[in-house]
């Protein structure tokens, strides 16, 4: 068991710089989940922890030891590639037992420990079968199972779960969460699901452009961003932004003139953005509520989603560009063409200046626990 | 196929039976001829295709056994043919393992190696492989002529040194193992690597053997192509027990004495060890030996 530390770590391809200045520290036993747009670097990252790239400028260390130069076998890792990487001429038994067998582990031990791994995975009535024999769901299994019975330090997932359908994916999820409630070893997880990534990590590190923009535990993102990239990534539908600029500061209370000139209020903490800025507002769709009060916009209904439980509703706010995104509990009827008047609290709204840093700051769940 | 086909198609079917035939037949043609040349009495090149008369004569001089002619006289081989084609199989086999062994390590360092000059040492190699062999006869002459003169069993008149010169021509074997290794999905060999595997390993044990059909592919090329070679054969090659078959059997139309019954026996028997190779091989080249390795 190992933890993870990465300092200022960069890595380029010729003259892409993919990878800037990481900075990540993973502790011993910890669920971390990469998470990004298609392209900013989650598998580049991965594959330098795994050391099949060699980083360009910083350091790395796995437990206490220096790897920026150690080969990918001495590092303690097992990786479950975004492909399953299965060897196609083996049968899952040799699948399985082909690092036990370079590492010269005797046959009895190793039937053992790849049998009791196939156990655990469901796939030991398999094992004689070549993997061009198998569904998707069982390749998965057998990647992860060839990862296990190594007892690798530290495991790497590079989206083990895209390409699964619904179902699958929604149990093998429970049984990642279940193999490192076992195993209780490092686990680094990259995908592009948001509920994989908030129903997973211990912490998430959110990732945009070959940089880290936040790190915190699941609440703390959907809490508390800290910009307006990590508020629209995190959560789904995502977060509505609405152009406007702060009128007036009083305390923490800011009014934020909207574009079509509806004034809006809301909690901000950096004092320094009192002189009249260009800001975000940014609300929930889960916030935004249909309620006839004072305070409520009449808006009318561009289309509706029904997903069963809960009705997604996309309304053009009069006199703005965007549209507003609003989930409401899956028994209100609406239809495209509706008026609905919509309200939210000043609480749950998010201010974020010109630059798209969050200057907001929330007392979050955890910090509430705390107190 | 149980694809819904119009009354048109039918002409498309006839069509095309009608040009398989006729390309079955321009291939066949020569073939037949040859064997039919082979069976008939007497060494005439021209005669009816379906010969009126069988006659084994040319069959038995070729493998070996004397036989008496119509005037009475016994006629003995000229040529020790079943030697040369030992020769030949011999030669065809050696060069063509050692040629798979080539340019498979060369193509593996291609594909999956990053070093300076990659890429104009590849397209080099090619380059100075399109230029005729026959250009290079005089140089691989005295190449080797001054090896014997150090290394006797590398001189002209060993098969060693036939070997070592065709070993020469591996340029195009390096790309058609490295095209086909680059369909091979890198992360395969990365999860070997990180299962803790050296590259020889990996190579070994987790490459090699999904590249199986194109090794037999390039076995197979590497063999005809040794097999039937002639200019540098016929250079390095001279005293008659030293002969491969292509070489040797050239000596039927020496001296304005063309013996065609006996070239055409030769010929029939010098494509049996290719039909044979290839029958072989053919059980290892299978379509399909890489999937269910990664998910589509
Ligand atoms: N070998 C390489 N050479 C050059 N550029 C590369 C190489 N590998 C990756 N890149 C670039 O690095 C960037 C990050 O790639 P990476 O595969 O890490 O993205 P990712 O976050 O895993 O994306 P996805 O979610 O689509 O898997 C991309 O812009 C990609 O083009
Ligand atoms: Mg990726």
């Amino acid at each position: 068991m190992a933890g993870v530390k990465l300092a200022n770590v960069q890595k380029s391809f010729a003259d892409v710089h993919v990878l800037k200045d990481i900075n990540l520290q993973i502790n011993d036993g910890e669920f971390v989940v990469f998470v990004g747009p298609s392209g900013c670097g989650k598998s580049t990252l991965l594959r330098t922890i795994a050391g099949l790239e060699e980083i360009t400028s910083g350091t790395l260390h796995i437990g206490t030891e220096l790897v920026n130069d150690v080969p990918p076998s001495d590092r303690g890792v097992a990786m479950v590639f975004q492909s399953y990487a299965l060897y196609p001429h083996m049968n899952l038994f040799d699948n399985m037992a082909f690092g036990l067998q370079l590492a010269k582990v005797p046959k009895d031990e190793i039937a053992k420990l790849v049998h009791s791994a196939a156990k655990t995975l469901n796939i030991d009535h398999l094992l004689d079968r070549k993997p061009k024999a198998l569904s998707g769901g069982q390749r998965q299994r057998v990647a992860i199972g060839r990862a296990i019975v190594r007892k690798p330090d530290v495991f790497l997932f590079d989206e083990p779960l895209s390409n699964l359908d619904t179902e699958l994916r929604v149990r093998m999820r429970y049984e990642f969460a279940k193999l490192h409630e076992d195993l209780k070893t490092t686990m680094i997880y990259v995908t592009h699901d948001q509920v994989e990534a908030m129903t997973l990590a211990d912490r998430i590190v959110v990732l945009r452009d070959g940089r880290i923009e936040q790190v915190g535990t699941p609440m703390e993102l959907y809490e508390n961003p800290v910009n307006e990239f990590v508020a629209g990534f995190i959560g789904s539908p995502r977060m509505n932004f609405l152009k406007g600029e702060i009128a007036n500061v009083q305390g923490d209370e800011a009014s934020v003139k909207l574009t079509n000139g509806t004034t809006v209020n809301a909690k901000i903490s950096s004092p320094a953005s009192s002189s009249i800025a260009q800001v975000n507002l940014g609300v929930r769709p889960e916030n935004i509520r249909i309620d006839n009060q004072s305070k409520s916009v009449a808006c009318p209904v561009k289309f509706v989603e029904s997903l069963g439980s809960q009705t997604q509703i996309y309304c053009e706010m009069p006199g703005m560009e965007e549209l507003l995104t609003v989930v409401v509990n899956g028994t209100v009827r609406v239809k495209a063409g509706d008026i609905v008047p919509l309200a939210w609290n000043s609480d749950d709204c998010y201010v974020f200046g010109a630059d798209g840093k969050a200057l907001t700051q929330r007392t979050t769940q955890a910090m509430r626990a705390a107190a | 196929m149980a694809i819904v086909t119009g009354k048109k198609n039918q002409w498309r079917v006839w069509a095309t039976h009608a040009f398989l035939w006729a390309l079955l037949a321009v291939m066949l043609f020569p073939l037949l001829a040859v064997v039919s040349i082979s069976l008939r009495p007497g060494n005439f090149s021209t005669g009816a295709l379906i010969p009126t008369e069988i006659s084994l004569e040319h069959w038995k001089l070729a493998l070996g056994f004397s036989y008496v002619g119509s005037d009475g006289k016994e006629v003995t081989p000229p040529f020790p043919v079943l030697l040369w084609l030992w020769n030949s199989i011999k030669v065809a086999t050696i060069s063509a393992v050692l040629i798979v062994a080539l340019s498979t390590t060369a193509a593996y360092a291609f594909a999956r190696f990053k070093f300076k000059y990659k890429s104009s040492l590849l397209n080099g190699m090619l380059l100075l492989e399109m230029f005729p062999r026959v250009l290079a006869l005089v140089a691989i002459f005295a190449i080797f002529e001054r090896l014997g003169a150090h290394f006797p069993w590398l001189g002209i008149e060993t098969h060693a040194s036939v070997i070592v010169a065709y070993l020469g021509g591996v340029a195009t074997h390096i790309w058609t193992i490295k095209g086909y290794f680059e369909t091979i999905p890198q992360e395969i060999e990365e999860n070997a690597r990180v299962d803790g595997a050296t590259h020889w390993q990996t190579f070994y044990r987790v490459l090699l053997p999904m590249a199986v059909p194109i090794l037999m592919v390039v076995f197979v090329l590497a063999f005809i192509g040794t097999i039937i070679e002639y200019p540098i054969a016929s250079i390095l090659l001279r005293e008659e027990q030293n002969l491969t078959l292509a070489v040797g059997s050239k000596y039927y139309l020496a001296d304005q004495k063309y013996l065609w019954g006996d070239f055409a026996a030769a010929a029939v028997l010098s494509g049996l060890p290719i039909t044979l190779v290839f029958l072989a091989a053919q059980k290892w080249i299978v379509s399909g030996l890489t999937s269910g390795g990664v998910k589509g």
